[in-house]
């Protein structure tokens, strides 16, 4: 089964269809803001503009998301970014935490688009058509997220015992937070039963075989055992993400009604 | 002040396949594969680009400005200036004209 429009979703599988746009284009705005917060603050100058850039690449996608959101009815893309409360978005717990430092942030980035490839290229399948669309038009410059953030963790994860060390506590730190990218939800059953996603413990599998060799490479060892940290996809946020919004949303909410 | 940065790359940029890589600038990096990573974002974000090279700026010989004097022509060489000529945009064109 094909749905070529958004209009052809009708009863779970359209609920469910925003439930997951909700959930991707979330992520993309939260990372999108945390990576921008190092716009000026960057190691070297040519690190900061590289992530600058994809910070705003991630905040494009995010838009795109919305905007399909929008055509199926949900209210407008700025309004969705900047005049929701916090139990509202639907990102995972791993894109909320603060960028620590460096070697945090690139660690993140690369857990972050490695789970974004592993979904962008199913997401690319979809029976849903617009969405596939969308997915394979964002895997470009997906690949070079994840590129960018490998390049950092091999080299991170290597260089000296002092990085080397700064890099496994970031892993040990991010990684139950990575694991919540994958919470399964409510709609993981009509989602695969109606070919729009698969489920997310089928995407986690794949995430996880797809870091494995980058990690060992790196010399940077897997937490065993962890506990994933769920509730963002349902609302339920820790305060980062309150903090985040009442930075990112204080001008917006000056005059919600402002032309830009 | 010894210098902290990282090693020169410089980077060569081509807006389309079978265009010639073209001189865009260089980017500090640690090695070349890192270098590519961050000139990809330096040089490519605002233009087209299917490929990029990166030199270590190291590598690349230099003439000396000290010697600019051997390009200089002490004859009329126009007769080596190929722009007098009528060049056609590619041969099967002026071919099928």
């Amino acid at each position: 089964m094909t749905l070529n429009a958004l209009e052809s979703l009708v009863g779970i599988n359209r609920e469910a269809a925003i439930n997951l746009l909700y959930r991707l284009a979330d992520d993309e705005l939260i990372i999108g803001h945390r990576n921008s917060e190092w716009t000026g603050h960057g190691p070297i100058l040519e690190a900061d503009i590289a992530f600058s850039s994809m910070a705003q690449d991630e905040m494009g996608h995010a838009q795109a998301y919305y905007q399909l959101l929008h055509q199926l009815g949900e209210r407008e893309p700025d309004v969705l970014a900047f005049g929701r409360k916090p139990r509202e978005f639907r990102c995972a717990s791993l894109v909320c935490l603060p960028k620590g430092d460096w070697g945090f942030s690139v660690l993140r980035q690369f857990l972050y688009d490695a789970a974004e490839t592993v979904r962008l290229a199913a997401l690319a399948n979809s029976s849903l058509l617009p969405l596939a669309q969308l997915a394979g038009k964002l895997r470009g410059e997906e690949k070079y997220h994840l590129m960018h953030g490998r390049t950092w963790v091999l080299r991170l994860g290597r260089a000296t015992d002092d990085s080397h060390g700064k890099m496994q506590a970031a892993l040990d730190f991010a990684y139950p937070h990575a694991l919540g990218l994958f919470e399964p939800t409510e709609y993981d059953e009509p989602l695969a039963q109606a070919g729009i996603s698969p489920r997310e413990d089928e995407l986690r599998r794949q995430w996880e075989s797809a870091i494995a060799p980058v990690l060992a490479d790196s010399g940077l060892a897997v937490p065993e055992g962890t506990k994933p940290v769920y509730g963002g996809r349902v609302g339920r946020h820790a305060d980062a993400l309150k903090e985040l919004l009442d930075g990112m949303q204080l001008v917006y909410n000056i005059d919600p009604t402002a032309k830009w | 002040m010894p210098d902290t940065q990282w090693k020169v790359f410089e980077v060569f940029h081509q807006q389309a396949r079978g265009e010639p890589h073209v001189h865009v600038g260089s980017i500090h990096a640690p090695d070349a594969e890192m270098a590519l990573v961050l000139a990809k974002e330096q040089y490519c974000r605002r233009q087209a680009c299917v490929n990029l090279w990166v030199v270590p700026a190291e590598a690349i010989q230099a003439t000396s400005y000290e010697n600019d004097d051997i390009f200089e022509r002490a004859t009329d060489k126009s007769y080596r200036e190929s722009w007098g000529y009528k060049t056609p945009k590619t041969i099967h064109e002026e071919g099928a004209a």
